[in-house]
């Protein structure tokens, strides 16, 4: 029987578990496969695929659509992360998806903030109160640490490597 | 018998299977290509512009890993030979600072986690924390900055285009 390849990343466990599904596994599949990866899924714990904006629901024998062979299983105690960005003076949030990757905030800032594609180019998404500029492909509940599900970034210049 | 691998080589294999450097595989960021130790050829994916390619080949001079920082240049798999300077990869303003055939002659890219490349900069250190080589992440926390480059706005191709 045909296998998938999935990455699960849990809330607040760094790093990424490898694990496999049969193609066309349903939400039992998955499930047995978090749990197998030795992670106990608690009530207030819901499961994203890739960037979804919704978690998976249904009962265990629903197919999961979309799942594909390298995608992400997201396990999150966050529906939604409050994500705040600060840009000069000006403050904007915006409610993501755990599995949202970091380059998708830093695209929705851009455009809130009206700063061009040849400007933005030269701006980063660095996290409030700190020299962390985590990489575009980092999904953001990766970066929330402790129970609330908030983020901050400030979008800042990326200084030419010079000197 | 076969020799036992080097520590350093050790190190590089464990991480060619981990999970973090095998998602990055599977979701089309990068790709090993070869290991000629300590020599290891990559490719890096790039977003398809007019007359450049879709990934590039970058080869990394990985002895010492994970303790000291790789060094990577770019490469012509196929042939095995460095690539021209005018098929490396630009862009107005980052890419183009970062992809300098100029530098050390072609031998390294200017990043602050190229081995090559921080010596005698140790101001990047406070400068750049974020563009240094991470010993816990090896090899991926590299070929992370060289997608990201990729991927952002800045880019536009080859220099010969």
């Amino acid at each position: 029987m045909t296998q998938n390849i999935i990455f699960i990343q849990v809330h607040e466990r760094p790093g990424v578990i490898e694990a496999q599904v049969i193609e066309a596994a349903t939400l039992g599949d998955v499930r047995k496969a978090i749990e197998a990866a030795g992670v106990v899924l608690e009530a207030e714990m819901h499961i994203f695929l890739d960037e979804a904006e919704e978690p998976l629901h249904g009962d265990n024998g629903h197919v999961v659509h979309g799942l594909r062979h390298g995608s992400r299983v997201h396990v999150s105690r966050c529906k939604r992360i409050k994500t705040t960005v600060h840009y000069l003076e000006r403050t904007a949030e915006h409610e993501f998806a755990p599995g949202a990757r970091v380059r998708a905030v830093k695209a929705w800032a851009a455009h809130t903030f009206k700063v061009s594609p040849k400007d933005a180019a030269e701006y980063v998404l660095q996290i409030c109160k700190s020299t962390e500029r985590p990489a575009a492909d980092t999904p953001l509940h990766e970066l929330v640490h402790g129970h609330p599900c908030t983020l901050c970034f400030d979008f800042v210049p990326e200084k030419r490597v010079e000197g | 018998m076969n020799a036992p691998l080097p520590p350093d080589r050790v190190l590089f294999e464990l991480d060619l299977a981990a999970p973090a450097f095998r998602c990055g595989e599977l979701e089309g960021r990068w790709r090993h290509l070869a290991t000629q130790w300590p020599y290891a050829m990559f490719a890096v994916a790039a977003p398809p512009l007019p007359g450049a390619p879709e990934q590039f080949e970058i080869r990394f001079n990985c002895s010492g890993y994970r303790a000291t920082p790789a060094s990577a240049q770019p490469w012509d798999h196929a042939a095995n030979r460095p690539l021209p300077g005018a098929r490396w990869p630009t862009g107005p303003k980052i890419v183009s600072s970062v992809f300098r055939p100029d530098w050390k002659n072609g031998q390294c890219l200017y990043l602050p986690c190229d081995r090559m490349s921080i010596e005698g900069h140790p101001n990047w250190r406070n400068e750049h924390p974020s563009r240094l080589w991470q010993p816990d992440r090896g090899i991926i926390c590299y070929l992370e900055q060289l997608h990201g480059l990729f991927f952002d706005s800045d880019y536009s191709g080859v220099r010969s285009a």
